[in-house]
């Protein structure tokens, strides 16, 4: 989870957030250079008194054309090859479906054996000391470690939004429709999300807990719970 | 005052010069700015990744997060 004040992004727990977050330093910098080229020529302009006459200027024209073309190739190719491995699916050894509703979501582990249970925010007055203030829940979702997961998302009534910062996941929880993702955690750990479409009162208010350990202990967990 | 003396300065394309100076200038600035960043965050960020996952150990990591009692689904032995 995000530290008080933090501005960047949470250290990534999956391999395509720690090439979003790569990339994301690569048009920082894009932006950075472009942001700072042009507050020099406007402290330039506005220190001094600049006059011209000039009417035909075509090699500058041909300069500040082709150079903004390459800066968008050298942004547009790195982005494009994330967009593509975030569509790789190869074997996904766990699927798993969220259900977003007015203010939980429900999580169903159809795979091996039967199992759906409901995740509540736990309420302030409620909350454990020590424990995070609108972040955590009664039921968290179990997965194992470095295994690919497909995430099946869709919703009960109004539009939600399944959403895992760390794991660089955040996909619409529609009415009526199934929307596909997959993730696989590169180590073990607790990590949290908050539901990112507004959906009413509550849309604060019920958060994403996903627990991920070892597969032994995910299929002890898994055994126990639907039993 | 004899003019002889003194150099002719230069007449013509001054704003030209200033121009190409500070458009010289400006882009250097940029990449400055630009390299500062590659290398004070973006860099060191690689490196601490890669240095983190280069001895990790997940299990070693699990055991002592499990003993801290942050898994609700593994409690502590």
């Amino acid at each position: 989870m995000a530290n008080h004040s933090q501005l960047g992004f949470q250290d990534a727990s999956s391999p395509i957030m720690e090439e979003l977050v790569e990339f994301h330093d690569h048009a920082l910098m894009v932006a950075l250079a472009i942001c700072a080229l042009v507050l020099y020529l406007l402290t330039l302009m506005l220190m001094e008194k600049l006059s011209s006459n000039t009417v035909d200027a075509q090699e500058v024209e041909l300069i500040w054309t082709i150079l903004p073309a390459i800066v968008l190739v050298l942004l547009a190719l790195p982005s494009l090859q994330i967009l593509y491995m975030m569509d790789e699916i190869d074997e996904p050894d766990l699927t798993l479906k969220a259900i977003g509703h007015q203010w939980y979501w429900t999580y169903e582990y159809t795979d091996f054996k039967d199992l759906s249970f409901d995740s509540y925010m736990i309420p302030t007055t409620d909350l454990p000391s020590g424990h995070f203030r609108l972040l955590e829940v009664d039921h968290r979702i179990v997965i194992p470690m470095e295994s690919p997961i497909r995430m099946i998302i869709t919703a009960d009534d109004v539009l939600h939004s399944w959403a895992v910062p760390t794991l660089g996941v955040k996909t619409d929880a529609i009415p009526g429709r199934l929307n596909q993702t997959s993730f696989i955690t590169t180590r073990p750990g607790v990590f949290y999300g908050q539901c990112s479409e507004i959906c009413g009162a509550n849309h604060s208010y019920m958060p994403i807990v996903v627990e991920s350990t070892p597969l032994k202990h995910f299929e002890a967990w898994s055994s126990l719970l639907s039993s | 005052m004899s003019s002889a003396l003194l150099p002719k300065p230069q007449m013509r394309r001054l704003l030209a010069r200033r121009m190409k100076f500070h458009l010289f200038g400006a882009f250097l600035v940029s990449l400055g700015c630009a390299a500062l960043y590659k290398f004070g965050v973006a860099e060191p960020r690689k490196r601490a990744y890669a240095e983190f996952y280069k001895n990790y150990d997940p299990m070693k990591d699990f055991e002592v997060m499990r003993a801290a009692g942050v898994f609700e689904s593994a409690p502590p032995k």
